[in-house]
């Protein structure tokens, strides 16, 4: 035997003064009574037997002596050479991905149990044994570092929140990989459902032992589920749904799409096993907001039933028409479902905010700030010359990768006339003639965007034709800047990065006094750190709306310490997960598993030695100290 | 002024010098009627005159009326002997207050109220024997020099022996009377001997008995040595909690043991802790003997 702190001996020299008490105890206290003759009835009747009266008091200062020496050989920590050999050193991983929120019964889950397995390795560690605790959920993490402090550890344990991110195993196991370094009795418990990917392939590694979690169960889950706004119609939008039977048997379901607390849609969902059933719906609204799809199904894992998207809103657009008059402007104008119509003669002083100004010959010199359709011009501005009449101009190439020219053929498009132009900036030709001549062209400025159609509309058949409106309606959705197309929803565990340029108030943007919050569907908060515009979210780890948030400090609300709380952007978050969503065990139950299982109770020497000092000086204090406590 | 007997403690005598002829309306100690006739003023019954008879006393309504010559006899009114009999062993200075003081306060008050009703008073302190006498005495102003004598008084003698006091009090050529023990009968021998002799030769025993709480509910415990202060002897003993409940039961007996031996033969009985005022005691006897009469 060792010790580890050899100089506690010195404690051994208490011997020396519990003697001297020792000695003086046995002199006994004096108590003077009026008279004795009623203590002599008591005593007369019992002769104390004097063998027992003897030894009595010398057996009271053996104990105490030994007291003194368990608690000295305590001190010095005393351990044995098998336990240097023996010690080990384990990395717990405990899975708190998505899967693990499963119920295994009607109130535990998949979790529960994990931590369940995890606390009977931590009671069974044995002294000088080390241990860690790294959580795998969305991103991993060292929740306790090596210790041998089994409090610690059950406290830490105590901490991990199961997440609704995916399971990295991968980056855990490395992670553990390095706590445990080159130790020769190292070994990594992965306690987990072995819901991810490769989960059979690194259950044969010689480092890992396995502790499955959680039962077979069936269970039907949402596996995509993403909006955008349709490129052709203005008000339309698709949704696209795979919906995965992760059982052995069929299935049969209900999908129900809401838009905004609306019912969009419901359908009957017939599922085989192992099945996966896969849509894209086209649906119109020029409402936006959240989009939910809910499968009825009662399953362990309710998580996955349900899933969110974010609909952009179309916006109406105010279109002011500058024009002595033509019906086919008119009418292509308003045969658009998002714009507010207006007319007049003359010449605006400025552009409506948010709005599109079309002019039709008359051309405002210079042009003013916003976003202009200048349609048949007559008249020179400071962004271009005009020049002589173009007779009989065909279509001789077209920019096919603008979204101005989505859907637009103008090659077979009768036009009688147009107009010379000489741009004096910089440009982009959309359209232009066999003569190299612009026809159709957009130019951005600084102070707002400009597309100029040279074309006589009084004569030719363009505005007959399909091309013209669906031209006047990519020009509007350009000028809408075509936000929110597509505003994706991201998988649990994924990191994404928004842009906030439009979103933000200009005085804002750069600003130190900016502070940005991403508000969790949880309740949770966290800073966010804008750059250029953009923030960087993630990983994000819980399925719902995640909203990006800023505080107004130019506002104060009486009564309120905080500024009030403005949403800047929404991101919907789903655990659209096929591996974490299949909750079939993937792994077998390890044969190792005994070696877990650490001996003689997970104590060191010292302190068996004080119980046994303690129950020592109980034994005492029992045998003559008692009487002594009325 | 002496520590025992200061201002206030005369002040509460008055009162309870007062108290004690409300309650008894002359009927306390003294004041009693005896069965020998004499020169009282209050009739008795008549007798046949014969000569030589004072003719004062012969009743001439009588005479008239029946012609025959009858005395008069009157009952004669005779002052009570009290024998106050005090414990001055050294187990009376045990506790805090002592029960020597609380016992010669007792005395002195006692004294003065028998003082009071013109009845005659006469100290006998005592330990293993007689150690000092206060002789009869009568009259209110005698009480300054009995109260000189109590307070004069010392914890003396080894144990308490009733027995031996009674026996020698009994042979004294003196009237017979009350005997009020005042004492914590802690009499190795037993106090019932004493007390019956003092029955047997028609005396009027009344026990007032004292002891501190720290007899009734000893605070001690484990391995000490216990010293009779009254014979001097060491006992070397270990106290568990379990002898200290005997003990209370032990103690609560002898106390209750004065209680029926008193109740038994109709003597007056008075059990106190020392921690009570002798003016509550004194209080607490008058209510009883009202009560009881």
């Amino acid at each position: 035997m060792n010790f580890t702190n050899p100089t506690s001996w010195m404690w051994a020299a208490l011997a020396i003064p519990i003697v001297i008490f020792y000695i003086l105890k046995i002199r006994l206290r004096r108590v003077p009574v009026s008279t004795v003759m009623f203590w002599h009835q008591i005593f007369e009747e019992k002769q104390p037997r004097s063998i027992w009266q003897k030894l009595r008091h010398l057996l009271s200062l053996l104990l105490q002596l030994a007291f003194l020496m368990l608690l000295t050989i305590a001190l010095t920590d005393p351990f044995f050479d098998w336990e240097i050999r023996e010690v080990r050193r384990l990395v717990v991983v405990v899975d708190n991905s998505g899967s693990m929120r499963a119920l295994v019964d009607d109130e535990d889950t998949r979790l529960d149990e994990a931590k369940d397995e995890t606390l009977a390795i931590i009671d069974s560690l044995r002294p000088r044994d080390e241990m860690a605790i790294v959580a795998a959920g969305t991103q991993p993490r060292v929740v306790c570092g090596l210790t041998g402090h089994q409090r610690t550890l059950k406290d830490a344990l105590g901490t991990i929140d199961v997440t609704d991110g995916p399971t990295r195993i991968k980056e855990a196991i490395e992670l553990t990989r390095r706590l445990i370094s080159d130790h020769e009795n190292g070994k990594a418990v992965i306690v987990s459902d072995g819901s991810f990917e490769n989960s059979e392939e690194l259950v044969q590694a010689d480092d890992i032992v396995w502790l499955p979690i959680g039962e077979e169960s069936d269970n039907i889950a949402i596996t995509q589920f993403q909006v955008r706004r349709s490129l052709v119609d203005p008000v339309g939008y698709q949704i696209l749904v795979e919906v995965r039977n992760f059982a052995d048997e069929p299935a049969e379901t209900r999908l129900e799409l809401e838009l905004a607390g609306n019912v969009v849609d419901v359908i009957p969902l017939k599922l085989e096993a192992d099945g996966r059933w896969f849509q894209v719906f086209e649906k119109t609204s020029p409402d936006g907001g959240e989009l939910l799809a809910k499968l009825e199904a009662e399953d362990t894992l309710p998580m996955d039933n349900v899933a969110r998207a974010i609909l952009p809103e179309r916006k109406k657009q105010p279109v002011l028409l500058v024009s002595e008059g033509n019906v086919f402007l008119e009418r292509v104008f308003q045969a658009c479902p998002l714009v507010e119509m207006a007319f007049r003669n003359d010449p605006p002083s400025k552009v409506p905010a948010g709005g599109v100004v079309a002019y039709h010959k008359k051309i405002p010199n210079p042009l003013p700030d916003g976003d202009l359709i200048i349609v048949q011009p007559e008249n020179a501005t400071d962004l271009w010359n005009i020049g002589d009449t173009i007779e009989n101009p065909i279509v001789a190439k077209q920019d096919k990768d603008s979204p101005l020219m989505s859907f637009v053929r103008l090659d077979n498009v009768l036009m009688p006339e147009a107009r010379r132009l000489t741009i004096k900036g910089e440009h982009a030709v959309l359209a232009q003639s066999l003569t190299d001549d612009p026809i159709y062209m957009s130019i951005e400025r600084p102070n707002g965007r400009v597309v100029v159609l040279t074309v006589n509309l009084d004569q030719g058949d363009l505005p007959l034709r399909t091309a013209f409106p669906i031209m006047v309606s990519n020009a509007l959705s350009w000028f809408a800047r075509n936000q929110g197309e597509l505003r994706e929803s991201f998988a649990t565990g994924a990191v994404a990065e928004i842009d906030l340029n439009d979103q933000l108030p200009a005085s804002l943007l750069g600003s130190e006094s900016l502070e940005l919050e991403l508000h969790s569907p949880d309740g949770r908060k966290r800073p966010l750190a804008l750059r250029n515009g953009t923030t960087t979210i993630g990983p994000l780890d819980r399925c719902g709306l995640w909203r990006v948030a800023y505080r107004d400090f130019t506002v104060t609300v009486p009564d309120k310490e905080e500024p009030p709380l403005v949403m800047v952007d929404e991101v919907a978050c789903n655990l659209t997960n096929p591996d974490e969503s299949d909750l079939r065990p993937a792994i077998e139950p390890p044969e190792d598993a005994e070696t877990l299982a650490a001996g003689l109770g997970g104590r060191p020497v010292w302190f068996y030695l004080i119980v046994l000092a303690f129950c020592l000086i109980g034994t005492e204090w029992f045998l003559y100290q008692r009487r002594f406590i009325s | 002024m002496s520590k025992i007997f200061d201002s206030d403690f005369l002040n509460k005598l008055e009162y309870l010098s007062l108290i004690s002829r409300r309650v008894f309306r002359g009927q306390l100690m003294a004041q009693r009627r005896t069965m020998q006739l004499g020169g009282g003023i209050e009739f008795a019954d008549h007798r046949e005159y014969t000569p030589g008879d004072d003719f004062r006393y012969l009743d001439w309504n009588l005479y008239a009326r029946h012609d025959e010559l009858l005395l008069k006899r009157f009952q004669e009114e005779e002052d009570l002997h009290v024998y106050i009999l005090l414990d001055c062993s050294h187990s009376m200075e045990f506790g805090k207050p002592a029960k020597f003081d609380l016992a010669r306060q007792v005395a002195a008050a006692l004294s003065y109220i028998a003082l009071a009703d013109l009845d005659r008073v006469a100290v006998v302190a005592f330990a293993d024997r007689v150690i000092q006498d206060f002789p009869l005495m009568r009259g209110k102003a005698r009480i300054l020099s009995l109260m000189k004598f109590l307070e004069d008084l010392k914890p003396t003698g080894s144990a308490t022996n009733l027995t031996e006091l009674v026996t020698s009090f009994i042979h004294r050529p003196q009237r017979r009377g009350l005997a009020v023990v005042i004492s914590d009968l802690y009499d190795p021998n037993g106090f019932q001997r004493g007390l019956d002799i003092l029955r047997h030769h028609r005396y009027e025993p009344n026990v007032i008995q004292l002891y501190d709480p720290a007899e009734s509910e000893p605070g001690f415990l484990g391995d000490i040595e216990l010293q009779d202060i009254e014979s001097g002897n060491i006992r070397k003993l270990t106290v568990t909690e379990k002898n200290i409940k005997e003990y209370k039961q032990i103690f609560e007996n002898f106390l209750e043991s004065v209680r029926n031996y008193c109740s038994s033969y109709g003597s007056s009985c008075t059990v106190s802790h020392t921690q009570i005022p002798f003016d509550e005691l004194l209080l607490g006897m008058i209510r009883q003997a009202g009560t009881v009469r």
